[in-house]
């Protein structure tokens, strides 16, 4: 957790841009929270042409664990989906997105029940990098 | 009613290991939280190789989401994602990093299906 599901049209995403938003992905989501590093999942759905249920033909659905306010989420959710035309070279109207949320002690990563966000301790750092 | 939906790497997880998942997360669910095991259903999502990463690099972890009756006490829910987690581990030989698991409320409205 996070998980951040960018949906696109099929081969509309070449890998070597998957990697770059991948990698942006993560620094943003770590520079503007707690979580790990390894914690950030991106993945890259393609969806085929027609009948989208999504308002763009490019898509973010996000889930987060719940707790951080609107101010947050929404400057987050901005900082993605400029990585995104940043290095797919569409324009910001392309793509839209929402970050869902799910409250953290309804999930396990690293062997542990996720804190709140804010809650994190170093003894939680240290046995979630453990491995 | 239990859905697990289950998130994994192309080519990490063979299907005869699927075939066994598929009967412990009955199992567990059965066991754990008193369900009948035909009120569960385990689906999979594979992520062709490329379009998954963690931490910015291929990924090759899973994650196993599942949707559980409103009521139980967190006690009873981490007793639950902790039989899950156990036991994926087992029979999948992934570590503890490489897996996530979630039991939301059925009602739950805000969480990613």
């Amino acid at each position: 957790m996070p998980i951040y599901r960018f949906k696109v049209p099929s081969d509309s995403v070449p890998f070597e841009q998957r990697e770059k938003i991948a990698v942006d992905v993560t620094d943003i989501h770590c520079g503007q929270t707690l979580a790990p590093r390894h914690f950030v999942h991106v993945y890259f759905d393609e969806q085929t042409e027609g009948g989208s249920e999504y308002p763009t033909r490019y898509y973010l659905d996000a889930i987060n664990r719940a707790g951080r306010s609107k101010e947050v989420k929404d400057e987050l959710l901005g900082k993605l989906l400029n990585a995104f035309v940043t290095h797919t070279g569409l324009s910001r109207d392309e793509i839209s997105g929402r970050i869902g949320e799910t409250p953290a002690a309804w999930a396990m990563e690293g062997g542990q029940v996720l804190p709140e966000p804010g809650q994190e301790s170093a003894e939680w750092y240290a046995e979630v990098t453990a491995d | 009613m239990i859905t697990y939906n289950c998130t994994i790497q192309e080519g990490v997880i063979p299907e005869e290991q699927r075939r066994i998942l598929n009967e412990r997360l009955v199992q567990i669910g059965a066991r754990v939280l008193g369900v009948a095991p035909d009120d569960i259903s385990v689906n999979y999502e594979v992520i062709p190789h490329g379009f998954g990463f963690r931490g910015g690099e291929l990924s090759t972890s899973s994650s196993v989401r599942s949707r559980i009756p409103d009521g139980f006490s967190q006690e009873k829910r981490v007793e639950f994602m902790q039989a899950v987690q156990d036991m994926w581990m087992e029979v999948t030989g992934q570590t503890t990093a490489e897996l996530v698991v979630g039991a939301a409320d059925a009602s739950y409205n805000n969480y990613q299906n």
